[in-house]
């Protein structure tokens, strides 16, 4: 157990000194919440309709931003090696890394939704709601993110690999993230079921992706 | 307050604070717990102390041999060994020797069980191996210090012999350097100081003293001999010579007849 914790500390210590912590995909995600408003056009009420939909999106899209570098370091450096050899094994080691990864790098994710939905019109509760669903689904897009990114480590185009194999697994809770906060702004009292579907999907990505992540890496070092 | 009023308490604390004695400027009364609490919490501001320099004194390994025995290896479609055979025996330090291309940091990613071989069987514990690669595995952030506690720890090898590693390894002045400012050698040494923690019996080095100058390589004949006389296994592969007394050499070269020549 202690030695899962010195690596998740380890990891979180990395994830900010080196790799600048959650700047890179704040900076991302504001530029793109920034953007969108301007080529949806300046009607408010359309703004606050598009608001959850948009406000998702741009996490997802952050979520993509960093996964090609979490483990291509480790990949070159002969990290995943040691962990491999380790008594704690390449699986829970990577599980560990990941979630660190996540915390360090996406804990602004539902801060920045929540400040979003209330620039794109929202009302605070919704806005809350959509916050929430997508601190749930955050920690899922980031881990298929760190899945897609353990298959790419290392390769030519490793970005468009990621997209490609990410993008379509990030899906369900892309929607049921979004749909929390449509269905508070609505009014539609379906939140709650969005907000399970949004942890459950998370949770799923949560319990598989370190280990397809590992078999990945372990595949890379044959 | 008005910038006049700071200027001047800020001259008074500079001109009075030795006299007077200003609770700011004395020293906090319980100065040495809250080292050592800083010392548990923070390791990194712990001062390495150049105590004693027993390296590995207490462990003792009994690994079981290893048996290697015929061996396929293949790399990107072609074949770089095959029917090899390998035996070795506690205390034995091995130098696989051969050309670039012949296969010894496969063979040797093959006997820490990151390489699955095309056909043979292999007898090695990956658990019982301390690996290490081309790449030195370490971080441009962290300390020397910081990355020899972790792997210490996470390998379960003893965290006290910390000190006495870093100096043996002429690592105790760089202990709070961060690895991204060390040059090619003091990287390596760094890697090695790890291998000599993790205190795992089977030391597999690729290439242990490519960047090494000529009294690095010494310090890493010591630790290789200490490792030995403490029961392990150590086992390098290198295309220089190493200048380990009493190393048994394999020869990788791809010859018709490949046969394990006694050196020293």
């Amino acid at each position: 157990m202690s030695a899962l914790g010195a690596i998740f500390a380890r990891e979180l210590r990395l994830a900010f000194a080196g790799g600048g912590g959650p700047a890179g995909p704040a900076a991302f995600n504001l530029a793109a919440l920034a953007l969108a408003p301007l080529a949806i056009g300046p009607d408010a009420d359309t703004l606050q309709a598009a608001g959850p939909g948009v406000i998702a999106f741009a996490a997802l899209l952050a979520t993509l931003q960093p996964a090609e570098r979490i483990f291509s370091e480790d990949a070159s450096d002969g990290t995943l090696e040691l962990y491999a050899l380790s008594p704690v094994g390449l699986a829970l080691s990577v599980f560990m890394k990941t979630l660190a990864f996540i915390l360090a790098v996406f804990w602004t994710t539902p801060l920045l939704a929540f400040v979003g939905g209330l620039a794109y019109g929202m009302d605070v509760t919704s806005a809350f709601v959509l916050a929430l669903g997508l601190g749930f689904a955050a920690p899922g897009l980031a881990f298929i993110a760190a899945f897609a990114g353990a298959l790419a480590a290392g390769l030519k185009r490793a970005g468009l690999l990621i997209a490609l194999i990410a993008a379509p697994l990030q899906v369900p809770l892309l929607v049921f993230a979004a749909g929390a906060g449509r269905a508070a702004m609505d009014g539609t009292g379906l939140e709650g079921p969005n907000l399970m579907m949004a942890l459950a999907g998370s949770l799923a990505a949560l319990a598989l992706a370190p280990f397809g992540a590992a078999a990945a890496l372990k595949a890379r070092l044959e | 307050m008005q910038p006049k009023a700071v200027d001047a308490a800020n001259a008074f604390i500079a001109t009075h604070s030795q006299v007077l004695q200003l609770p700011i400027f004395t020293p906090i009364p319980d100065l040495p717990a809250l080292t050592k609490a800083a010392a548990t919490l923070l390791p990194w501001t712990r001062a390495p102390s150049a105590a004693k320099s027993a390296l590995m004194s207490t462990a003792a390994f009994s690994p079981s041999p290893i048996s290697v025995s015929g061996l396929r290896l293949e790399r990107g479609g072609k074949t770089l060994l095959t029917g090899f055979s390998l035996d070795v025996q506690p205390g034995e330090a091995l130098v696989l020797l051969g050309p670039n291309g012949s296969g010894k940091t496969t063979l040797l990613r093959a006997m820490g069980g990151l390489v699955r071989p095309a056909a043979g069987e292999i007898s090695l514990d990956p658990q019982s191996v301390a690996f290490l690669g081309h790449a030195d595995a370490l971080k441009a952030s962290e300390t020397v210090e910081q990355s020899l506690r972790f792997w210490a720890g996470l390998y379960g090898g003893d965290v006290t012999a910390l000190d006495p590693v870093m100096v043996d390894m002429a690592l105790a002045h760089l202990a709070r350097r961060t690895c991204g400012t060390l040059s090619a050698g003091q990287k390596r040494r760094t890697a090695l100081a790890r291998i000599a923690l993790s205190n795992r019996p089977v030391w597999l080095l690729d290439e242990p003293a490519a960047p090494l100058d000529a009294r690095s390589r010494a310090r890493l004949a010591s630790l290789v001999r200490q490792h030995c006389e403490a029961g392990g296994i150590v086992i390098a592969a290198t295309h220089v010579d190493l200048g380990w007394a009493g190393a048994r050499v394999e020869d990788l070269r791809p010859a018709p007849t490949r046969t394990a020549a006694g050196v020293g």
